[in-house]
């Protein structure tokens, strides 16, 4: 499993005065699970983009492990992602016409990597997430359906690193609550690295280390406070 | 891929429609008008191709094709009718024969003629024969006329004023095969006849000893135009020496070799008398005049097509922007750059295809439909078909259709996938 060093990153926009990321150092160590928390505009967002690969930060380094994908192409970051990281969004951006099974195959397919056993691992995923018909198109499933097709997209392949952008915003509580437990019990599974940020108090109360954005920076870090 | 190719045009059919529908237009119409300009060339120079050279009165050259070649009607100026008899003599001429205008029926004209003529340029018969007798005719393919049944000749046509002969009836003895040509139309008569229907009987030495009675009277008042007997069992009389012709409109001549066809061209051109034309040669002048209202119409078709052409980059351009987020989305789950490019590609590639296919089709439909609605009302085929060159045309456009189709998924790479999946 990879960790995660961030050195001097920083992402502005042109026209702002201030960049709205701005993090001279940020470690997470390989298995970790982590919440990361702070008002609407903090920068969370931003934060997941330039560590997920899906912005390029104007200045710095994001390093997993070795690699520098700062410095990578968008090409190759997108094969990089792919291969390494789970992705949950706000937004399910599910690929309506394909049934829910189809779409939890979906980028394997396009990266022809799925051989029969991600084939199966895609079902045993998708009954796991409590979807009991794997064939319904999916533009016709519940809010909280989709989201649990979007999960069971981003572990198919069995990623190193699960990074979730509010999964359990738009969800209620009942639902957000398996999507939690089903993110939480499958990173602790595979041991992969987990970082999720939420609003929510139940799921930040579930992960060990927590980071408080305010204003593009870290403001708080639970793991600093704890090992000064 | 194929599989969310197909999901994802079921699911924006309406707009794939109309990508479809806005390339088949252009395409159609730049096929359409290449084909229908190639259609009367060919169609036009083979209705010439069996006329090498025409004499007829000094006038106007184009008039004298159009009229002897696609039959238009026109009031020629005649030329004298000595200039047959000459002709036929000529050791340079394999045959000659006139040909006299003036009547029609039904909307089909009536052509006097020779049977040389006809068994010259006519494919030979479907049904029936040759005419044997002044009072029978030989009818084209095209006109709905039986062996057996009646021609009523009038003097022009009738919806222009034209007047019945009276009493005068030819009966149709054969049919010939098509021949693509504007002669599919006509009713082919004995030239005598048409004289004779005309008050232009042989002027002097009228020595055929047929009894019957009409015949001398048909001399006494040419000038008023009155109906002239015609005697419908006459025996056909195609020796050009008997007596003074009358004037002819044009006469058509097959020249024994090309030499031939240049020095009898030459000849009647200079002679103060006669006009002699080669018709293909009158056709290419007419196209070089064509040709300006050729280019106007090519003109018109690439303005439109451009303007289709811009109205295509718009709706790719729109068709990138909806499917921004779809590619971002693509690209943040991992999907590999050959795929999302893949199908990108494929999806507009599709469409612009399947728009050039429609639009070769629509092209040919639309010239043959064109074609046929020309061939019912004239009576000639202008032959549409594809030759290489459309081929090679097809090519060029399908390059450039795969080029153009690969230029959104290449701008999808100019951006992150964050700022794709932003609105
Ligand atoms: N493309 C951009 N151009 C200009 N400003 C941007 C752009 N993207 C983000 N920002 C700004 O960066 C700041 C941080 O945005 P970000 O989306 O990271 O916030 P967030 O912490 O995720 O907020 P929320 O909790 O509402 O999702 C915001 O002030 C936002 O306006
Ligand atoms: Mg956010």
């Amino acid at each position: 499993m990879p960790c995660l060093h961030l050195d001097a990153a920083e992402v502005s926009f042109p026209g702002l005065p201030a960049p709205v990321l701005h993090i001279p150092r940020l470690d997470i160590a390989a298995g970790s699970q982590v919440a990361v928390i702070g008002p609407s505009g903090s920068g969370k967002s931003t934060l997941v983009n330039v560590i997920t690969g899906l912005a390029r930060p104007t200045q710095g380094r994001v390093f997993w492990d070795e690699c520098d994908i700062a410095q990578l192409s968008e090409g190759r970051r997108d094969r990089w992602r792919g291969a390494n990281i789970g992705l949950v969004m706000q937004d399910f951006h599910l690929f309506p016409g394909l049934s829910a099974l189809e779409n939890v195959l979906l980028p394997a397919r396009l990266a022809r990597v799925a051989d029969g056993a991600i084939r199966a691992r895609a079902a045993a995923l998708l009954s796991r997430a409590g979807l009991s018909r794997p064939d319904q198109p999916v533009e016709t499933l519940s809010r909280g359906e989709m989201q649990r097709v979007a999960a069971a997209r981003a572990l198919l392949r069995n990623p190193g690193v699960i990074v979730a952008d509010e999964p359990t915003a738009s969800l209620d509580p009942e639902n957000g609550a398996v999507i939690a437990t089903l993110l939480l019990e499958l990173a602790a599974q595979t041991g992969a690295t987990l970082i999720v940020v939420t609003h929510d108090q139940r799921l930040i109360s579930r992960l060990p280390r927590r980071i408080a954005m305010a204003d593009g920076t870290v403001r708080y870090d639970s793991m600093a406070e704890a090992q000064p | 891929m194929i599989r969310f190719v197909l999901a994802d045009l079921k699911r924006l059919w309406a707009g794939s429609v109309v990508i479809v529908l806005l390339v088949a237009l252009a395409v159609a119409l730049g096929v359409g008008v290449s084909l229908q300009e190639r259609a009367l060339r060919l169609g036009s120079a083979r209705a010439a191709e069996k006329f090498d050279v025409i004499v007829g009165a000094p006038g106007s050259e184009t008039q004298l094709v159009l009229s002897a070649v696609f039959l238009q009607p026109a009031a020629l100026p005649l030329m004298p009718g000595e200039v047959l008899a000459e002709l036929n003599d000529d050791p340079r001429v394999e045959w000659a024969a006139p040909v006299g205008f003036g009547d029609f029926h039904a909307g089909y004209p009536i052509i006097g003629t020779t049977t040389t003529l006809i068994e010259a340029t006519a494919g030979g018969f479907s049904q029936g024969g040759m005419f044997r007798t002044e009072g029978e005719a030989v009818v084209g393919s095209a006109v709905p006329l039986q062996p057996g049944e009646a021609v009523v000749p009038t003097h022009g046509q009738v919806e222009q004023g034209g007047h019945e002969h009276e009493g005068i009836r030819y009966r149709v003895s054969g049919r010939l095969n098509p021949t693509g040509t504007p002669w599919d139309r006509a009713i082919l008569v004995p030239i005598q006849a048409v004289w004779h229907v005309h008050g232009m009987g042989l002027e002097a030495g009228h020595d055929h000893d047929h009894d019957h009675a009409g015949h001398d009277t048909a001399h006494e008042d040419e000038e008023a135009h009155e109906h002239h007997g015609m005697d419908a069992d006459a025996p056909l009389d195609e020796d050009w020496h008997r007596g003074a012709l009358p004037g002819l409109p044009a006469i058509l001549i097959k020249p024994k070799t090309i030499a031939d066809a240049y020095r009898l061209r030459q000849d009647y051109r200079a002679d103060g008398r006669t006009l002699a034309v080669f018709p293909g040669e009158v056709l290419t002048g007419l196209y070089a005049t064509l040709g300006d209202a050729r280019q106007v119409l090519a003109v018109i078709a690439a303005g439109t097509q451009l303007l289709v052409a811009a109205a295509l980059l718009m709706v790719t351009v729109i068709h990138v922007g909806q499917r921004r987020r779809q590619i971002g989305a693509l690209r943040a789950f991992g999907a590999p750059r050959a795929a999302v490019f893949g199908i990108v590609w494929l999806e507009l590639s599709v469409l612009v295809g399947l728009g050039i296919l429609l639009g070769y089709g629509g092209g040919y439909l639309a010239a043959s439909l064109l074609s046929r609605a020309f061939a019912m009302q004239r009576g000639f085929s202008l032959p549409v078909g594809f030759t290489p060159e459309d081929g090679a045309m097809l090519a060029i456009l399908a390059a450039v259709a795969a080029l153009l189709a690969a230029l959104p998924a290449w701008l999808a790479y100019r951006q992150s996938p964050a700022a794709a999946l932003r609105n």
